[in-house]
């Protein structure tokens, strides 16, 4: 094994694995685990890995295709799963700082490039993916004029997520509640003790509880609701919300100055605008201090009760503003709610809109316990793992239902996976732009850290009217689709595609080759262009695992055939646009 | 000769079918009797045209803040509850409006309940971003409803404290209390009062109304509201500027039709993927949206490129709602010359009502300059609607899911339950406010903290339920029977006979 590992280190040094640039790569690559032996649990087929890698990551690449067949998917696994994040924000903050010494204009729309470059092209493909779903869960969002300008503090907050994405549930709502983003859109920031006239702010303590963790109504594991006498059960009521709304009091900027005090001081510097939120209680200050911002008070506003919150616990009276926040956030996460509550969201980012109550139940057992000698509760890098490796996830269901609409934003990062799409060269502000001046939401209901609400782009109850309203079924990603995103989403990948490929026709338009998206690499397909069938196959398995329907493939083989005088970019782009808004790339099974 | 329901719906789309193609004009008088002649026991033919506009205002507006009592005596319990009025140096967490006194201030906010003929406590005042809606208001296009909010039956806050079963679900919750606004009663319900409504209309069209388009057209996306069995709304993209189509172009296909070469055959092969059957659900439901959008797109893009299709009213420049609310004024005028359907309803919505903090700031993004919004809006498609002769022909209300609460967090409200809400239209009984819901809470609520009608931080018990804020609109539309009424609202016949219909329209 020693001269193996020497080996792997010097192969991934030369590159010969272009995807294998984790730190554990250089001294000892997961692929030789079997030695030259095939991976005993490797994927049977291209076909099948990419529709593994389809659920996993933000799209199957070619590269990545073949290292899941050797790696066999517990190595794969366990390699996404220990390789570390990468980070987003120092990037953004470097940008910023040479745009802005430069004298030119800065907007979200650098933590976006950042975003869509991460989902491409980082090799921590599996956390990233993780984390832009719980982006949907603890959701942040710029078109909340509170935090539209906090372009560093948003970038930080993604790299939160990231971080957390296989770390504890515990820590993460932790990580989350101080976020000063999370702070500032939901308004536990300066939130404070209450005054003559005034009383604490109840949108964080409503929120945490109602999306970020329990819901509404108690659960069973599996997720179906407890009745009592044939109704649900509340989590909790509005005096619950009043009692939790004094918790998330006293919180502002860690480097607001203290000496003299100004609460509303801070964010002097970047790091103070994105690092944790700090307490303004009684580790400061004395109980009767005007500067106290935390409400240490008790139900009745005395020290004479506690707090009573969730489930009928309670928090002590008295305690300084950390202590209170770690209880609250203890007994939120302890819930028996929030098993099933997250492993259900979470399979539906991944894998299906409905998937089984058994499937929850499995899933929502190793978020209680990950089975490991320490038998840790919200294990998030054991849930995701139990997610993906389901039956359920695995096998597809024949059941007309199972499966998922992609959402529009994967399947944009799926087609430049797909085709080895070229990232510009880093511009003199050292900024690698992926949007193309396209507005996101508006064009697809969907923009990283940018939902409408804190309600996500869409619920997971949601329901389409028709077949899916009638069945009882929720199709989440429909919410966003109508006759007029099909349409706007279409045109979205028309930019990135027609208007984006290496080697792209110039004329008959004079587009010029654009310098603020990635370009594609189709030259794979271009090389076939006399073979409309072998065009269409490789097409196939790129974007579509390999799933593609016999009356589909007809279609688009007519199609290329029909097109015979046009040039072998214009059959390219034609095909790999006409894929991208066909029903069977918008669905996922 | 007996028809069902159904084999006359069938029926009359044929007929629909045949006057649509429009061949031989002669024909549709002896059709259209011979329509009318079959529908004898059913209702008949729906007369003119009539539309609703649904104004959401996503977030829970505060609407204490729109409708404020003038008195002396009622000013100070309101100012009291508010935490003090509002002064960016002296009391920075008051959330109360300072009371109009000069005479510009006195001419552009103030008014007066003419359902109220007590001097004493028949005058209020406007919110001062408001003056274009107060002057409709002075011009009785414009009413004001309230305390209006969900409900299953009356209900008073000693029965709500002894009884949990008589609250409506999830109070205080955005989505759960959207949706009983959506679904138009206390407790969940798979459609939309609108929908629903309309799926009682349409089989009352007349013939010649046009089968392709859903007569519940949304511009702002996806929507409960507009959904009923077998009928949802067309998802129209949502705004317009100035003479701009609101409707894009599909890239590299034909739009909508007669194009050759390389997009022609691009545009064949889309039409063969959206013209095949999917047997996974996902798949096929995005055949089916898409390929509608196709269809729609076709039979309305010419229009709204032409004169048919656009109003020369000038809307609010950087103001979503009025984006909307134009492609409104235009789908209306073109669906009327086109004898789209004889009843419509739209749904537009702006956001940006959750205002925990700086709801009384100065910036942009505070409730004063979101109200400026509402207002040049609504403004504009009144005048729109003028113009295009439809002022008495089409109303527009809004709906939230709650008012918030009175007293402030500090520097906002947070989230509350009954409010008011806003009709405006030239069928509106207008120049009054709406108060009496004919349960034990009547009239424009004591504004002091935690008496008979509120809780500790002014959260409202409801006098009015949506139910019957909504059943006032849909009989106006045209569901008049009450076994109608009495399916789309469920609960309606636990309140007052007599206050079914509020009366403010028509």
């Amino acid at each position: 094994m020693r001269a193996l590992r020497l080996f792997a280190g010097f192969v991934a040094a030369i590159g010969l694995f272009g995807a294998a640039t984790t730190a554990t790569a250089a001294t000892y690559d997961r692929i030789f685990r079997y030695g030259l032996d095939p991976a005993p649990d490797a994927p049977a087929s291209d076909a099948e890995a990419a529709r593994f890698l389809t659920q996993a990551t933000f799209g199957p690449s070619v590269a990545d295709i073949a290292r899941l067949r050797a790696l066999g998917y517990n190595e794969w696994m366990d390699e996404q799963l220990g390789a570390g994040a990468t980070a987003g924000r120092p990037y953004v903050e470097q940008v910023i700082a040479s745009l802005t010494t430069g004298g030119q204009n800065v907007s979200q729309t650098q933590r976006l490039d950042r975003w869509f470059w991460t989902a491409t092209y980082a090799t921590d493909q599996l956390r990233q993916r993780m984390a832009w779903a719980l982006s949907q869960i603890f959701v942040v969002s710029d078109q909340s004029s509170g935090i539209s300008n906090d372009i560093i503090p948003m970038s930080e907050y993604q790299d939160l997520l990231a971080r957390d994405a296989f770390g504890s549930y515990r820590a993460l709502l932790g990580d989350v509640t101080w976020s000063p983003t999370m702070g500032r859109f939901l308004n536990n920031y300066h939130n404070q003790k209450p005054s003559a006239t005034t009383q604490p702010d109840e949108n964080y303590a409503r929120e945490v509880m109602q999306l970020f963790s329990v819901g509404l109504i108690q659960r069973n594991l599996d997720f179906s609701p407890l009745l009592s006498s044939g109704n649900p059960v509340p989590t909790y009521d509005q005096t619950t919300i009043t009692h939790t709304a004094k918790v998330f009091t006293g919180f502002t900027y860690s480097d607001a100055p203290i000496n003299p005090p100004n609460f509303y001081g801070g964010a002097i510097t970047n790091a103070g605008a994105y690092n944790p939120m700090a307490c303004w209680g009684l580790e400061l200050f004395p109980y009767d201090s005007s500067n106290m911002r935390h409400d240490i008070t008790g139900d009745d506003g005395t020290l004479n009760s506690s707090k009573t919150v969730l489930g009928g616990l309670t928090i002590p009276s008295g305690q300084t503003c950390a202590l209170d926040v770690s209880d609250e956030l203890d007994i939120i996460a302890g819930h028996a709610n929030v098993a099933p509550f997250i492993s259900r969201q979470l399979i539906q980012r991944f894998v299906t809109s409905n998937p089984s109550p058994a499937y929850i139940g499995r899933v929502a057992a190793v978020f209680e316990d990950n089975g490991a000698p320490d038998h840790e509760r919200g294990d998030l890098g054991a849930v995701i793992k139990a997610i993906l490796f389901d039956d359920e996830a695995r096998t597809p269901a024949a059941d007309p239902s199972y499966g998922k609409l992609r959402e529009p934003l994967l399947r944009l990062t799926a087609i430049w996976r797909a085709w080895n799409a070229r990232p510009q060269a880093a511009d003199e502000y050292g900024q690698v732009k992926m949007t193309g001046g396209v507005s996101f939401l508006s064009a697809t209901g969907q923009r990283p850290l940018g939902s409408p609400t804190v309600f996500n782009f869409y619920e997971p109850d949601f329901q389409q009217p028709g077949q899916f309203a009638e069945q009882n079924l929720y199709s989440p990603e429909f919410e966003i689709t109508n006759e007029s995103t099909t349409y706007t989403t279409g045109n979205m990948f028309y930019s990135f595609t027609r208007r984006a490929y290496i080697g792209m026709d110039l004329p008959p338009d004079n587009q010029t080759l654009p310098t603020d998206r990635p370009l594609l690499d189709l030259s794979s397909l271009q090389a076939n262009a006399a073979n409309a069938t072998a065009m269409v196959d490789e097409a196939n398995l790129r974007m579509l695992y390999g799933s593609m329907s016999p009356q589909m493939h007809d279609t688009l083989v007519n199609t290329l055939t029909f097109m015979s005088g046009a040039s072998s970019q214009e059959l390219a782009w034609s095909l790999v646009y006409l894929i991208s808004l066909s029903p069977e790339f918008a669905a996922q099974r | 000769m007996t028809m069902n329901r159904k084999s006359r719906r069938d029926f009359l789309r044929q007929l629909a079918c045949v006057a649509a193609s429009g061949s031989i004009a002669s024909l549709m008088p002896q059709l259209r009797m011979m329509g009318s002649a079959l529908a004898a026991s059913a209702p008949s033919s729906l007369d003119g045209y009539k539309a609703l506009v649904c104004c959401y205002l996503s977030g829970g507006n505060d609407a204490w803040n729109m409708v404020v009592p003038y008195d002396a005596a009622r000013f100070g319990v309101y100012t009291a509850s508010r935490s003090g009025t509002y002064d960016p140096n002296a009391n920075s967490g008051g959330l109360g409006l300072t009371l109009p006194s000069t005479a510009a201030q006195i001419a552009a906010q103030v008014i007066t309940d003419a359902n109220d003929a007590n001097g004493a406590t028949n005058q209020y005042f406007m919110h001062p971003n408001m003056p274009e809606l107060q002057s409709l208001y002075t011009q009785n296009q414009l009413a004001f409803i309230g305390n209006v909010g969900p409900l299953i039956a009356p209900l008073t806050k000693a029965e709500y404290n002894a009884d949990p079963t008589s609250r409506p679900r999830q109070l205080y919750s955005h989505s759960d209390q959207e949706n009983l606004w959506h679904v138009g009663t206390g407790v969940d319900n798979r459609y939309g009062w609108g929908g629903d409504s309309m799926n009682v209309l349409k089989p009352q069209f007349p013939p010649g109304n046009n089968t392709q388009l859903s007569p519940c057209i949304s511009i702002s996306g996806s929507n409960k509201f507009e959904v009923g069995s077998n009928l949802f709304p067309y998802q129209m993209s949502g705004s317009s500027s100035g003479t701009t189509n609101p409707l894009a172009q599909l890239s590299a296909v034909c739009n909508p039709i007669g194009c050759t070469g390389t997009s022609g055959q691009r545009d064949v092969a889309l039409n063969q993927l959206l013209g095949a059957a999917y047997q996974n659900m996902f798949a096929g439901e995005y055949q089916q949206t898409f390929k509608r959008g196709r269809d729609l797109f076709a039979l309305l893009y010419g229009g709204l490129n032409s004169t048919d299709g656009q109003v020369t009213t000038a809307f609010p420049a950087n103001n979503s709602l009025g984006n909307q609310l134009l492609s409104v004024a235009r789908m209306i005028k073109l669906s009327r010359i086109n004898n789209y359907a004889a009843r419509q309803i739209y749904y537009v919505r702006m956001g940006g009502f959750d205002m925990h903090s700086g709801l009384m700031g100065g910036g942009g993004n505070a409730h004063a300059a979101l109200l400026t919004k509402v207002s040049q809006a609504f403004s504009a498609f009144s005048q729109a609607m003028a113009e295009i002769s439809a002022t008495n022909e089409v109303t527009t209300f809004t709906m939230s899911e709650f008012a918030r609460t009175l007293s402030s967090n500090g520097s906002g409200s947070d989230h509350g339950w009954g409010g008011i809400q806003m009709v405006m239209g030239g069928a509106v009984q207008g120049g009054r406010l709406y108060t009496q819901g004919g349960g034990p809470l009547t009239g424009f609520p004591d504004e002091s903290l935690d008496n008979n009608g509120n809780f500790n931080r002014g959260q409202f018990i409801p006098g009015i339920a949506v139910d019957q804020y909504a059943s006032t609109m849909a009989q106006w539309l045209g569901v008049t029977s009450s076994a109608d009424l009495g399916t789309i609202f469920p609960n309606l016949s636990n309140f007052d006979a007599a206050h079914r219909n509020l009366g403010f329209l028509g």
